[in-house]
């Protein structure tokens, strides 16, 4: 361990952070733009999206956003430079808890960043798993523009196969995404004592409440930021809307936003262009309009779909069906109360990032809690985490830090 | 409805393309088997109710039919789990079969109104693409039982290909998910020390479970010149998945058959009738298998708007199957596969799409539940 930033205090490391992100959220930053095609090949998302998770993943990670999350988890932002005062103890210092590893890969557009962020605000030295568009290593480079330290602290390193490839053992805090037996897999190869900080498969829903669907306007807008929910980054990420519930005895009904829903979806598809799909996807696809147009057509549901079968919206398919979980493709249920999407997230063992919620009822916002999920947010920002949010309902600088207290 | 004279006329004209085939070789032209099909399609508009409003709702009727064999609407293999697609009352079945409950863990029905058409066409294929050097031979099979298991549409296809075409020998090794690999070993040895050709019949999952069985323990066999295999179906719900390359080696290596005597069978329960992998193992096609069917079968490939991709582009099978007379001529599936001449590359089912971090997959939520 280098620990190449000790010596520099927090508020500079958090200044250059939030610095160097403001450069890669201009999207004529040469670095952005040289990344910018690389990542639309290993994706396969077109560029609006790219450049859209881009701006979104930059223009979060600011010094106030970085400040306040701090200072939230830890009382000050003092605490990473020095001994401090707590009320009714004795005085603390966090201390970073050592070399962390975050294994990046198959995620969606720079998801270890926040989490490299943040391990560096703690000062700790990080090894980043890259992926094969080097956006974490540009974005590194930028950080040594900024602070010298930051190019011992922060390396992206690219390995190929699996996790395994690189010897873990040596890693006081490992961060990893994935899949259920990747993370085990992962966590094993790590030192006993060592911090694992995983996260597992999830996904998101949208809850609708009657009280919300009162003319047409303020559904349309609802359904507005649902079709964006839905589509961005093709319905791969965590927080993507796999599953939606609109309660019945509104003043628009479910079916009629069902119908605005499909028609935000024409639109959205302009905004945020369909990435290419797979024969598979598309069989999948397929598969799933035909049952629901053959349920449909004996009187159950609805299906709503455009000539090229860019997006599914399945209306009211029978609790038993799972989430699509296929790109631009969404299970709309309608139900009475929250009660039934949380029978309905129960009976398919889903666990739950994100929901988007029309208003923040009691008993929405209970089935969130029941529900596991770690953020409630209105429809549209689904997908647009703030830097102070808790990705999978951990804190944020935590993880990256040991604390060292003195006795009263 | 009783079976009446409309249906008994459609059963002996489809009868008579099977028989055509199966005697004599002759195929049917795109236009006889245009002409069928969309007969028997306007029959099962009338008499297939839930078929039926499908179609009405995609405009498709009696009055308003297609054009082509291409644009009759297919259901969906999951469709068989939500209504009795048949063109009889169900109660008077000479046949049904079970399908697994894959997705929502329901399982369907596939109904057959006469025994005749499925077996016909089940003997024709099977002679054609197995039994092409005319061989009697003795069946083990990895299948179930239809003695045990009724419902199951392969274990009544080799259990009518046993009695039709065995030595009266027959052996079955499934029961459930128990694999009874003594009984398998010691027939296998009587049949080596016999001299007597086999045909040993299985899931690629019995396969593998059998191989590593029988490597465990160590044991071999050399069965007698003739001796063949069919491999049908793939992994589905299984924990160990191989590949074929690999399954087909440790099957070399146990049995002593020769790789071009190992055939690959696709069919599932909602046809009637089944294709068979035609060029050689060995020297596999780079993205999928060779598919040859009976002239009664054939399929179309789509994309996700439902339409027919032009040849050799991978998409969604759809299958129509002339035999499904009593049923639903038309079956969409999610099998990938591509046109070829006329038959079909098939890929199969693909997993799912790359993961993306924490995200959640339908094989994670499967396995969930």
């Amino acid at each position: 361990m280098t620990g190449a930033l000790a010596s520099v205090p927090v508020r500079a490391i958090v200044r250059g952070l939030a610095d160097a992100a403001a450069r890669w959220a201009d999207a004529d930053f040469p670095p952005r733009v040289r990344v910018l095609e690389a990542i639309v090949v290993r994706t396969g998302y077109p560029l609006p999206v790219v450049e859209y998770a881009l701006d979104r993943l930059f223009e979060a990670i600011t010094e106030p956003a970085l400040t306040a999350t701090i200072a939230g988890e830890l009382g000050s932002l003092d605490a990473l430079d020095g001994w401090t005062a707590r009320a009714g103890r004795g005085d603390a210092r966090a201390l970073p808890v050592g070399q962390v590893c975050i294994v990046s890969s198959r995620t969606t557009i720079g998801v270890a960043i926040p989490a490299a962020v943040y391990a560096l605000c703690a000062k700790c030295d990080v090894v980043v798993k890259d992926r094969e568009d080097h956006l974490v290593a540009a974005f590194f480079a930028s950080l040594a523009q900024e602070h010298a330290a930051f190019a011992s602290a922060a390396r992206a390193e690219t390995w190929s196969g699996s996790h395994d490839a690189r010897d873990l053992s040596g890693f006081a805090a490992v961060v990893a995404y994935g899949r259920d037996d990747t993370l085990a897999e992962i966590r094993a190869a790590c030192a006993p004592e060592a911090r694992f900080v995983g996260y597992g498969p999830r996904a998101s829903i949208g809850y609708v409440a009657r009280e919300s669907l009162v003319d047409e306007r303020g559904a349309g807008a609802i359904a507005e930021g649902a079709a964006r929910d839905l589509v961005l980054y093709e319905s791969e990420g965590c927080l993507s809307l796999h599953a939606l519930f609109v309660e019945r005895g509104g003043a628009i009904a479910p079916e009629r936003f069902a119908g605005l829903l499909a028609r935000a979806l024409e639109r959205a598809h302009v905004e945020f262009p369909p990435r290419e799909r797979g024969a598979g996807a598309s069989a999948r696809l397929g598969g799933a309009r035909a049952l629901a147009a053959f349920r449909a057509a004996s009187g159950t549901g609805a299906v709503y779909g455009d000539r090229d079968a860019r997006h599914l919206i399945v209306l009211d398919p029978p609790a038993s069906d799972p989430p699509l979980l296929l790109p631009r493709a969404l299970n709309l249920h309608v139900v009475d109360r929250p009660g039934d999407a949380s029978a309905y997230l129960e009976r398919h063992a889903i666990a739950v990032e994100a929901v988007a919620a029309s208003g923040k009822r009691d008993d929405v916002v209970k089935m969130a809690v029941d529900a596991g999920a770690a953020r409630i947010a209105p429809f549209g920002a689904l997908q647009s985490p703030q830097m102070e949010g808790n990705h999978g309902g951990r804190l944020r600088i935590a993880d990256y830090i040991r604390w060292i207290a003195e006795d009263t | 409805m009783p079976y009446n004279r409309e249906s008994g006329e459609l059963d002996a004209e489809i009868g008579r393309v099977i028989a055509a085939w199966h005697k004599h070789g002759r195929g049917l032209s795109d236009a006889e088997f245009e002409d069928l099909a969309l007969r028997i399609f306007a029959y099962q508009l009338r008499y297939d109710e839930p078929y039926a409003r499908y179609c009405g709702s995609l405009g498709i009727t009696v009055a308003a039919m297609p054009a082509s064999w291409h644009e009759i609407p297919a259901v969906p293999t999951a469709a068989f789990k939500e209504a009795t697609l048949a063109t009889f009352d169900p109660a008077r079945a000479a046949l049904a079969f079970e399908t697994s409950g894959t997705t929502s863990g329901l399982g369907g029905r596939h109904y057959m109104e006469t025994r005749a058409l499925y077996d016909a066409s089940l003997l024709a294929g099977f002679d054609r693409f197995m039994l092409a050097d005319g061989a009697r031979l003795r069946y083990f099979n990895l299948v179930p039982n239809p003695a045990d298991r009724p419902q199951s549409s392969l274990g009544y296809m080799m259990g009518r290909v046993c009695a039709d075409r065995g030595d009266g020998n027959t052996g079955w090794y499934l029961r459930g998910d128990d694999l009874f690999v003594d009984a398998f070993v010691a027939d296998a040895r009587a049949a080596v020390e016999d001299g007597v050709p086999v045909c040993i019949a299985g899931t690629a999952f019995a396969f593998v479970q059998l191989c590593d069985e029988l490597a465990e323990r160590g044991a071999t066999f050399a069965f007698a010149p003739g001796s063949r295999i069919m491999e049908t179906g793939g992994f589905k719900g299984r924990s160990r998945i191989v590949s074929r390359e690999e399954l087909y080696a440790a099957m070399v290596a146990r049995f002593g058959i020769r790789e071009e005597r190992i055939v690959a069978e696709y069919s599932m329960t909602e046809l009637s009738s089944q294709w068979y992998r035609v060029d050689a193992p060995a020297s596999p096609a780079p993205h999928g298998r060779l598919m040859a069917a009976p002239p009664w079968l054939r399929a179309r490939v789509t994309g996700a708007d439902g339409k027919t991709l032009p040849p050799g582009v991978v998409g969604a099978l759809v299958h129509v199957d002339l035999a499904n007379r009593s049923s639903c001529l038309a079956v969409q599936t999610e099998d990938l596969g591509a046109a070829v001449g006329d038959g079909i590359v098939l890929i199969g089912r693909e997993h799912g799409a790359e993961l993306r971090g924490c995200s959640l997959d339908a094989e994670t939520l499967r396995a969930a539940r």
